[in-house]
C-alpha cells in the first residue's frame, strides 16, 4: 500500500512536470518525460512515428509482500541489460522504465495494467510474477493490443488455445520469456519412469492453480511413461505449519514424493521434512525447480541435499552466455542472480533482437510481433526461441540434484531433457 | 488413521496452538487492558523475528536473540504508547488507523534496512533433532514450543491471580476510570502494558521464526492467526487466548489431514461456528459500555 501510493504520488508529480514538458516540446519532437493528457500524447505519438520517441517500457512486478524479492531481481536485471546497452536498444533511445507494483493482488495487477495501457501508454508491458494476475490482465492487454512479454507467471492457460478462454488463453500480444507449469512438471514425470525406473509417487503440491496444474502434469506423464501416482495432498498456499502434512507423507509407502513448492513455503516443507527424519526414512524429495531455487537453498543448505528437480537453468550451468551473465550481475550488485532474473534477462534480450529487426519502430504491431516470433538467441539457460504458436519459449529442461559443495549446496545438473515444447491445449 | 499418526497430529497441533497462543497473547492482553486493537502486533512480532535474526547472523546465539527482542520491541512499544496511542485514548477508529499506520511503517523499515528476501532461521543448537515417540520421531523443538506455551501460560495465570499486577490488571479491564481515581497512575499503568505486550509480541516473532520464517508479508499472517485465536477465546481475556489458541491449533491440525479439501477454510470455519454458538468467544464476557 505504502508503495503504491508513494509511486502514485510520484508518478502524479512527474505527470504534471510532464504536463509542461509536452506543452512546451511536442512540436519540436521527442519527449523525455512520461506523456501527460492523452491530447498532448496523441500529438506526440503522431510526431514519433517518423522521429522514434524513447521507447516506453512499463514493467509489473511485486516491490511489496512476500514476493518483493522476486520484482526486485527482475528489476535489477532489467536495469543491467539496459545500462550494458546504454539505454538504447536497436538505436532507439529507452525511456527509463515505469515499474509499478502488482502487490500480488489480481486488482492491484488489473489497475497498473490499465494505467500503462491509457495514462503511460507504454510501447511494451513486461513483468508480471503471479499467474492469477497473469490471467486478470489477458484481455486488458489483447483488446489493447498492448506487446506484453510475460516474464515469470507460469500458468499453462496463458499461451494455449482454451475452450472459452477460461480461466485464460494465448493472445497474439502476449508473449512469455519464462516457462509454462506443464514444462517443469511433465517432463521429469516421464524422465522419473523412463530414466529412473521409478515406479511409483505420491504427488504433494500447494493448493492454488499453478500447484494444482503441476501436480496434474506430472501425473499424466508419469502415468504414461508407465509410472503410478499412489496418491495425493495438498496445503493451501502460505501453510505456516507443515508437520501435520509431512506427517502423512511419512505414513504411507511411497517413496518417492513429488512436490511443487516454492519461497517460504518450501523452506517450511524441507525443515520440517527433515525434523520428521524423512530422508533416514528413505524418503525421496523430488519435484518442479522453484522447489530447490536459490532463494530456498540459501536458508535451508544442506538439508535439501539428493532432491532431484527439473527447471530451465541453474545458476552453475555452464555456458558462455551463463557465465558472462553471472559475472555481469554479480559485478554490478555483488549477489549471485537468480533464476527470475534470467527470465527478465531474457525478456530484454528478445525485445532487443525484435527490436533490432524492424529497426526500432514498434509502431507496426504485426511487424513487431513476427520479429518477436523469429527471434533466436543463445540465453544462459542455453538456446532460447518462441513457439510460433503459442509465444512460449521452447527451451531444454535441465534434470538438477542438490549436493553439497565446498560447504555450499548447489544444483549440480545431472541430466538434460533437449527441446521441451508446451503442447499448446490442454492435455488430458 | 493408526493411533501413533493419531498421537503424532494430535502433538503436531498442541504444538501449533501453543504457538497460536504465543502470538495472541500480546494482543489479547492489550486489548483487555487497554481496550485498544493493536494493528501493529503483527509488525511487533516480525520486529522481533528480525532482531533474532540478526543476533542469529551476527553470534550464532538464538537464546540472546530471544532476551534481546523482547528487550527492544518492548523499549518501543513503551515509547509508542505516551509519545502516540495516549492521544487517542477512547477514539477506537483512530487508534486503529494510528496502529496500522504504525506497522505499514516498521514493515517498510525492515524492507529497507533487512532486504525483502525470504529467510529463515535456523532450528537452536540443541532443539533441532528428534526424539522418538510411539514408534516415530516427533522434532524436539515442537515439544520445547509445547513447554514453553505452558510456562507463559502458567507464569500469565501466577501473575493475574496472584500478584499487584495481576490485582490492577483485572480491576483495569473491569474500570479503568475508577482504577485512576483510586490513585493509581493509569497512565504508566496503559504505557507499560503496551510495552509488555509488544515485547510478547516479540518474543512469540522470535519462538515462531523456526517454524514459520522469516518473510515480507509475515506481519499480516501473524495478526490474522492472533486476530482469530482472540475472537475465538474470547476478547479480552488471557484464558481466552489460551482458550482459542487450544481449540484452534489442534482443530486445524486434525482439519487438515482429515478433511484437505477444505484446509483452506477450515481455520475460519471454526471462527463462524465458535461465534454463532458463543458470539463473544469460549470465553468472553459482556462488557458493559457506559
Amino acid at each position: 500500500m505504502t508503495d503504491s501510493d508513494t509511486s502514485y504520488r510520484l508518478s502524479r508529480r512527474k505527470f504534471l512536470a510532464a504536463g509542461g514538458a509536452v506543452a512546451l516540446a511536442a512540436a519540436c519532437g521527442p519527449a523525455a518525460a512520461p506523456s501527460a493528457s492523452p491530447s498532448a500524447a496523441a500529438t506526440a505519438s503522431a510526431a514519433a512515428t517518423t522521429a522514434l520517441k524513447p521507447l516506453k517500457i512499463g514493467q509489473l512486478l511485486p516491490f511489496t509482500k512476500v514476493y518483493a524479492e522476486l520484482g526486485n531481481s527482475m528489476k535489477r536485471s532489467t536495469d543491467l541489460y539496459l545500462k550494458q546497452k546504454g539505454n538504447k536498444l536497436a538505436g532507439r533511445t529507452v525511456a527509463p522504465p515505469i515499474y509499478e507494483d502488482e502487490a500480488n493482488d489480481p486488482v492491484v495487477g488489473a489497475q497498473k495494467t490499465q494505467k500503462f495501457i491509457e495514462q503511460d501508454q507504454v510501447d511494451v508491458m513486461m513483468g508480471i510474477v503471479a499467474t492469477p494476475i497473469a490471467y486478470a490482465v489477458r484481455n486488458a492487454i489483447d483488446s489493447a493490443k498492448m506487446i506484453f512479454i510475460e516474464t515469470n507467471a507460469g500458468g499453462n492457460s496463458l499461451t494455449r488455445d482454451v475452450p472459452n478462454c477460461t480461466p485464460a488463453c494465448k493472445s497474439k500480444y502476449i508473449f512469455r520469456s519464462s516457462f509454462s507449469s506443464w514444462q517443469i512438471s511433465a517432463p521429469i514425470g516421464e524422465y522419473f519412469a523412463t530414466k529412473r525406473g521409478v515406479k511409483e509417487a505420491f504427488t504433494f503440491v500447494a493448493d492454488y492453480g499453478f500447484g494444482t496444474e503441476s501436480a496434474a502434469d506430472f501425473t499424466n506423464s508419469f502415468t504414461k511413461a508407465g509410472g503410478k501416482v499412489t496418491g495425493s495432498l495438498k496445503a493451501p498456499l502460505g501453510s505456516a505449519d507443515f508437520l501435520p502434512f509431512v506427517t502423512q507423507l511419512k505414513n504411507q509407502p511411497t517413496k518417492d514424493i513429488y512436490s511443487f513448492f516454492s519461497g517460504t513455503d518450501a523452506i517450511n516443507y524441507i525443515k520440517a521434512w527433515n525434523q520428521l527424519g524423512m530422508p533416514a526414512a528413505g524418503y525421496k524429495m523430488n519435484g518442479a525447480g522453484f522447489l530447490t531455487e536459490q532463494d530456498v537453498l540459501k536458508e535451508v543448505k544442506e538439508l535439501a541435499n539428493g532432491a532431484v528437480t527439473s527447471l530451465f537453468w541453474a545458476v552453475t550451468l555452464d555456458n558462455a552466455e551463463n557465465k558472462a551473465f553471472v559475472d555481469a550481475y554479480q559485478k554490478e550488485y555483488n549477489l549471485l542472480p537468480d533464476v527470475f532474473a534470467v527470465q527478465a534477462w531474457d525478456g530484454m534480450n528478445a525485445l532487443d533482437l525484435a527490436l533490432q529487426a524492424v529497426k526500432g519502430d514498434t509502431s507496426n504491431k504485426d511487424a513487431f510481433i513476427a520479429a518477436l516470433e523469429n527471434v533466436k538467441f543463445n540465453s544462459p539457460r542455453g538456446a532460447f526461441e518462441f513457439d510460433k504458436v503459442t509465444h512460449n519459449p521452447i527451451q531444454d529442461m535441465y534434470i538438477r540434484q542438490v549436493a553439497v559443495q565446498n560447504g555450499a549446496a548447489v544444483n549440480t545438473i545431472v541430466d538434460k531433457i533437449a527441446r521441451v515444447t508446451d503442447p499448446g491445449k490442454p492435455t488430458t | 488413521m493408526s493411533p501413533e499418526v493419531a498421537v503424532q497430529q494430535a502433538l503436531n497441533g498442541i504444538s501449533f496452538g501453543a504457538l497460536l497462543f504465543i502470538l495472541a497473547a500480546g494482543l489479547s492482553l492489550i486489548f483487555g487492558m487497554m481496550d485498544v486493537v493493536n494493528l501493529a502486533h503483527g509488525a511487533f512480532y516480525m520486529l522481533g523475528a528480525y532482531i533474532a535474526l540478526t543476533v542469529v547472523q551476527r553470534t550464532g546465539q538464538f537464546w540472546l536473540g530471544l532476551v534481546l527482542a523482547p528487550l527492544l520491541v518492548g523499549a518501543l512499544g513503551l515509547a509508542i504508547e505516551p509519545l502516540l496511542l495516549r492521544r487517542l485514548r477512547g477514539r477506537h477508529l483512530d487508534q486503529v488507523l494510528l496502529t496500522i499506520g504504525i506497522s505499514l511503517v516498521i514493515g517498510d523499515l525492515i524492507g529497507l534496512i533487512a532486504g525483502r528476501e525470504i529467510r529463515s532461521l535456523p532450528f537452536p543448537a540443541g532443539l533441532d533433532h528428534s526424539v522418538p515417540i510411539m514408534g516415530g520421531d516427533y522434532p524436539v523443538y515442537r515439544l520445547f514450543v509445547i513447554a514453553f506455551g505452558l510456562a507463559l501460560a502458567a507464569l500469565f495465570a501466577f501473575v493475574h491471580r496472584r500478584s499487584r499486577i495481576g490485582a490492577l490488571i483485572r480491576a483495569g479491564v473491569d474500570d479503568a476510570p475508577m482504577l485512576a481515581a483510586l490513585g493509581v497512575d493509569i497512565d504508566r499503568l496503559f504505557a507499560t502494558t503496551f510495552g509488555v505486550g509488544a515485547a510478547l509480541a516479540a518474543v512469540a516473532g522470535v519462538i515462531a521464526a523456526p517454524v514459520f520464517g522469516v518473510f515480507p508479508g509475515m506481519d499480516v499472517d501473524a495478526l490474522i492467526y492472533s486476530l482469530i485465536v482472540v475472537v475465538v477465546g474470547g476478547l479480552g481475556t488471557l484464558s481466552g487466548a489460551i482458550a482459542g489458541g487450544a481449540l484452534v491449533g489442534p482443530a486445524d491440525t486434525f482439519g487438515k489431514v482429515l478433511f484437505p479439501q477444505f484446509a483452506l477454510a477450515l481455520i475460519f470455519a471454526i471462527v463462524a461456528f465458535v461465534l454463532l454458538l458463543r458470539p463473544t468467544g469460549l470465553l468472553g464476557r459482556v462488557r458493559i459500555v457506559r
